[in-house]
């Protein structure tokens, strides 16, 4: 029988508590932890966080090794539909390793770190990112080739090598050496097919890691997506350089040639164009604004050239 | 008045940074308030300011930025609110990137100076003692001194990222001053005219104006002597000091009760003698959060 524990237990002032809990599916001593949630605003992670959970249950005694399920590591913003942790306003993923004394996401921060240390293989699951639409992606250290390996099993379009940047080692991920971070849909929405296609790659990587028999699958090995894999050198941003409402022309990982249009920049007042964004690069659209407004400057699309 | 950055808003016509100089040549000095647009006590010191240098022109030049995030200040809120980014994380900046970060940049350009200061409120949940932070030691001490503001902070200059204005400023040579006095979300005049005098201080030690007022300095600290008292559950805290306090070893800061029914669950008493530099001003409190800084090493 799964085992559901809390990692943490957050007293809110009022004398209500919001827990952070963990299902524990199988045992034995290679354990496998799938996080999510760690910001309000990814439900796409907690549907295949729950669905993955609910496989594992079904198959418990067949599982060959543990697997450490955490559906929701920031539920109080989980509970508002925000990115940052209420009323302290902070974003959760910048601030791991965390700290026992420190204020309520902190002290989460630091119970996950501590509970999740030691675990064979770390994956974080996500939704898109806010006022986007995203391809399905795994998202891996741009050093880490057994990860970037691993991360081709996972059903994703995109395996993208990215390279730290500046707020990358106060995230969760970077806290754990290869992790593998799965995302894509809409922002703060569910997005019909593509839960489903990030389960299946969590169970596709579970077979990989010798975790899941393959036998077990409730699909068809090669029905799994195989992706392509870049870099950052291959992930274009087109910025709007008018202020105005976006209205995208193109669909998520639709082609686009060198100078197609990506959409349009109009008045809000009035309506009219005020500019046409265009690929700076033939490739396929890894991520379109959906949410209009934009300054100038606002990025409204990611490209990926192979 | 000068527009040194603007940029096209959908609703709104345009976003305007302002900046108001004062004299010419050097020294030249620079103030920035209201990056988060939720704590303006900085900018009505910085008006304040202005006020005075209208009736006193400088000897070098005096650069102000009463008020840098006035869509955030429009709304009460901390961050940028189009995507809600806070502008003093996104330094040194960039002018082809997103509205942020050519704020970001255009600031940290127009405020080339040989002097710089950041006005900040504290938290909206915590009030703090109005305060200079510097490092600890060097000629940024000796000019954070020179305002003989109440709260002198010596800290180490690893807690201030480079995204932030002030690691900013430093990473391009300049000497920076990190400015905090009263509550977000609320005007304390009381604090803004004491921040005011404070920055005339400064004006002063550098040869730009006369200044008369006395230094108001109650305590000069590092780390070793700020004692922190924070919560020991949570509950509903009820303060029973002020910012600025004088407290002996065993004074009763303050007290901690059910939210309902108000059953006391305990009390916070001063482990040193010194002067309350922070108090919490929002009562419903977590486990561990900051209730009271005591800066001074009486009892320590």
């Amino acid at each position: 029988m799964a085992e559901t524990r809390r990692v943490i237990e957050v007293e809110l002032p009022s004398g209500d508590t919001a827990p952070v809990v963990c299902r524990r599916f199988g045992s034995g001593a290679t354990r496998i932890v799938i996080a999510a949630g760690i910001r309000g605003d990814a439900p796409e992670g907690i549907r295949v966080a729950h669905r993955v959970a609910a496989f594992l249950e079904q198959h418990e005694e067949r599982l060959q090794g543990t697997v450490d399920v955490y559906p929701c590591a920031n539920p109080l913003a989980a509970h508002r539909g925000t990115r940052n942790w209420p009323f302290f306003d902070t974003d959760l993923n910048r601030l791991f390793p965390g700290k026992a004394d420190g204020h309520p996401p902190a002290q989460v921060a630091r119970a996950l770190c501590d509970d999740i240390a030691g675990a064979r293989q770390v994956i974080e699951l996500r939704g898109a990112r806010p006022a986007f639409s995203e391809a399905s992606q795994a998202i891996v250290r741009h050093d880490h080739e057994a990860s970037a390996e691993l991360a081709s099993h996972a059903n994703v379009a995109v395996v993208w090598r990215r390279a730290p940047g500046p707020a990358a080692p106060a995230t969760f991920a970077h806290q754990f050496t290869g992790s593998i971070v799965l995302e894509g849909g809409t922002g703060n929405r569910l997005t019909p097919g593509v839960g489903n296609d990030l389960a299946d790659g969590v169970l596709n990587l579970m077979v990989h890691l010798g975790v899941v028999p393959e036998a077990n699958l409730p699909f068809h090995w090669a029905a799994i997506r195989r992706p392509i894999h870049v870099t950052d050198d291959s992930v274009h941003r087109v910025r709007a350089e008018r202020g105005g409402l976006f209205m995208p022309a193109s669909a998520i990982w639709s082609e686009v040639e060198a100078g197609g249009t990506l959409g349009e920049v109009v008045d809000p007042l009035t309506g009219q164009t005020r500019e046409v964004v265009q690929s700076p690069v033939a490739g396929h659209i890894l991520a379109i604004r959906e949410l209009p407004v934009v300054f100038p400057g606002t990025m409204v699309a990611r490209v990926v050239t192979q | 008045m000068t527009v040194v950055f603007s940029i096209e808003a959908p609703y709104r016509g345009r976003y305007e940074l302002h900046r108001l100089t004062f004299g010419s040549g050097s020294p030249r000095v620079a103030i920035v308030a209201g990056l988060h647009g939720n704590e303006l006590n900085g900018m009505h010191a910085v008006n304040m300011l202005a006020a005075a240098l209208r009736a006193q022109r400088p000897n070098g030049t005096v650069h102000l930025f009463p008020l840098v995030n006035t869509f955030g200040a429009d709304e009460a809120r901390k961050r940028w609110p189009f995507d809600d980014r806070d502008i003093n994380k996104s330094f040194p900046g960039d002018p082809d990137g997103t509205a942020v970060q050519r704020i970001a940049a255009a600031l940290l350009e127009a405020t080339d100076a040989d002097v710089c200061v950041d006005v900040h409120s504290g938290a909206p949940h915590v009030r703090e003692l109005p305060q200079v932070r510097v490092p600890l030691s060097g000629k940024e001490l000796e000019l954070g001194r020179a305002m003989g503001l109440p709260l002198v902070w010596r800290r180490e200059g690893a807690r201030l990222e480079a995204t932030g204005l002030i690691g900013a400023w430093r990473d391009a040579g300049r000497h920076a001053l990190h400015v905090v006095g009263g509550r977000g979300i609320t005007l304390d005049t009381g604090h803004s005219a004491t921040i005011a005098r404070g920055l005339k201080r400064l004006l002063g030690h550098l040869g730009l104006v006369r200044h008369t007022d006395p230094p108001e300095t109650l305590a000069d600290v590092d780390r070793t002597d700020v004692g922190v008292h924070r919560a020991p559950t949570g509950g509903f805290f009820v303060p029973e000091v002020r910012v600025g306090a004088a407290v002996k070893p065993g004074h009763l800061l303050g007290y901690l009760q059910m939210p309902i029914g108000g059953d006391r669950i305990g009390e916070l008493r001063a482990r040193r003698g010194g002067v309350v530099a922070t108090v919490r001003a929002w009562p419903m409190v977590y486990a561990q959060e900051l209730l009271v800084r005591v800066a001074g090493t009486d009892g320590r």
